[in-house]
């Protein structure tokens, strides 16, 4: 029985030290793999905070934007999604990639680390918004804070 | 190549229920204090690995970070910064707090009581407002005398203690171009330095009754998140087990002139050290102690370089570092999990120049969950 039979060989963490060795453990980890279609389906229900449409319908989240790094049995998992604001200077890029990451963040098992960031060329400061938006600690002190977490909640209702 | 392997003495118990940001070991007593963002302080034991106790209602939002105020004795004092914008100072005499056996006796038979007494017994002693928004970071001077925070708000502030919970703004230092993460003090000289959001550290120095901005660090190519002097006991742990020759000796000479040097860590995965450019005329330089400074005496400015790059073993950002008194070894802990331990050696053979080679070496990289 290969030990790689969940793993696709691009896995990064494919040559990671593996201590799992009995059958339970690795149907355990088939079991719980997560792949982008399911990371679309947890972030395309999420309402825009300015139209009355879902981000999945607007486009600003796209299946082949999202890339999954899932191997159980390395030290961590990876998700990235890439967000596509509706325009180059929206200036609610920012609070769209924060209710990506939350929603994410929220649903995921803690084994992830989540990265979002604006998709090359579709942002005029993408870079500005990509550093706050993987700042943990802005991104922990922007949750505290009242006004913006009623935004994120009603962008998050549509999800449950 | 010896490697270091570090694993789990014991977890504490009980843990915080929600995510803690930074812990201090106290300086004399074998405590631990963590600062949560459930708003509370939480004092671990360092010998029994129980909490001690919890400090909680003097802030409204995550507590950031904790500081010991060093050097006190018969009392230990606590610096809090938080996300409500605020700072807050912290009192408890240390006969109430040293666990004692039989104390400990109790916990172990019978869970977690007999702590509600000894929690009323921390007292609040001073909040100190002033920055507009989240604290990040706070740190006492090495005598105690000064208190340093740093804030969102780009701005890195000196308080003085005049007496008794009665702290004095010195100055406020508003050169950062972003959230300043970081701020520590130089463990002998009243030097301070920061880090911050915008790429930079910079250290300060008071210059006649004002405190200065005296050096701009450049290199990192993202936020940096931690900073730390080295201990002054390092220079001569450098040299341990070395050979000694002339360019060691030489090297020595000018670690010596230079002081502490300072690491960083940043999001762009690195991390770095970074060393003072001597002033030729500071006497220790042997033969060439006669040469005019380069430097103009008096002026207050002070050039550091970046001496060397760690090898990479992060591969997530590098959120805290530290350097060890005891065995002059770096510590860094990132976002992937790992803690990882670095040590300085000396490169033998392959330099004859009078650069000297050290080597910093992960000396065993290491998973923490």
């Amino acid at each position: 029985k290969g030990i790689n039979v969940s793993s696709p060989s691009s896995d990064p963490f494919a040559t990671s030290p593996i201590s799992l060795s009995d059958s339970d453990s690795e149907d355990d980890a088939i079991i719980d793999r997560i792949d982008e279609q399911e990371i679309y389906d947890l972030i395309s229900s999420i309402s825009d905070p300015e139209h009355p449409l879902s981000l999945g319908e607007l486009a600003v989240v796209n299946l082949p934007d999202i890339d999954v790094r899932d191997a159980p049995t390395a030290p961590f998992s990876t998700v990235l999604v890439q967000i596509t604001p509706t325009i180059t200077h929206c200036s609610l890029a920012t609070v769209i990639g924060l209710g990506v990451r939350v929603r994410l963040e929220q649903a995921l098992p803690p084994r992830f680390r989540v990265d979002v960031r604006i998709k090359e060329g579709t942002h005029s400061t993408a870079d500005q918004v990509n550093k706050q938006l993987n700042d943990k600690e802005r991104v922990a002190a922007a949750l505290e804070n009242g006004t913006l977490m009623g935004v994120l909640n009603k962008m998050l209702e549509t999800c449950r | 190549m010896t490697t270091v392997k570090i694993s789990l003495l014991a977890p504490f118990n009980p843990p915080s229920l929600s995510r803690t940001w930074s812990s201090q070991p106290h300086h004399s007593l074998p405590l631990l204090a963590t600062a949560s963002s459930d708003k509370s302080v939480r004092v671990y034991s360092l010998t029994s690995f129980n909490l001690i106790s919890t400090i909680e209602g003097g802030h409204k939002r995550s507590i950031r970070s904790i500081a010991w105020k060093p050097g006190t004795k018969g009392e230990s004092v606590l610096a809090t910064g938080s996300f409500d914008s605020s700072a807050g100072i912290w009192r408890r005499w240390d006969n109430d707090m040293v666990p004692r056996p039989e104390r400990q006796e109790i916990e172990i038979g019978s869970g977690s009581n007999g702590e509600e007494e000894e929690e009323e017994e921390w007292r609040f002693a001073v909040v100190l407002d002033g920055h507009e928004s989240e604290v990040k970071s706070v740190a006492w001077s090495a005598g105690g005398n000064f208190l340093a925070t740093c804030s969102r708000d780009k701005s890195v502030w000196v308080w003085e203690e005049m007496e008794d919970d009665n702290f004095e703004t010195i100055a406020v230092l508003q050169e950062h171009e972003g959230d300043v993460k970081c701020v520590v003090w130089h463990p002998e000289e009243e030097l301070l330095a920061s880090s911050s959001y915008d790429d930079t550290i910079r250290l300060y120095k008071e210059d006649i009754d004002d405190w200065t901005c005296i050096s701009l660090l450049k290199g990192h190519n993202s936020t940096v998140w931690s900073i730390d002097f080295e201990p002054t006991s390092n220079p001569s742990l450098v040299a341990t087990g070395n050979i000694s020759s002339p360019v060691s000796t030489r090297f020595l000479e000018m670690r010596n002139a230079a002081g502490p040097r300072l690491v960083s860590t940043s999001d762009d995965l690195t991390i770095r050290i970074w060393s003072r450019v001597p002033r030729e005329t500071d006497g220790a330089l042997g033969e060439h102690g006669m040469i005019p400074s380069r430097i103009r005496t008096g002026s207050i400015e002070e050039e550091w370089t970046e001496e060397a790059q760690f090898p990479q073993a992060h591969t997530r950002a590098i959120y805290s570092v530290a350097w060890s008194k005891r065995t002059g070894r770096v510590v860094s802990a990132g976002g992937d999990g790992k803690i990882v331990v670095y040590e300085e050696r000396w490169r033998s053979g392959d330099r004859t120049s009078t650069t000297p080679g050290n080597d910093h070496t992960p000396a065993k990289p290491e998973n923490s969950q």
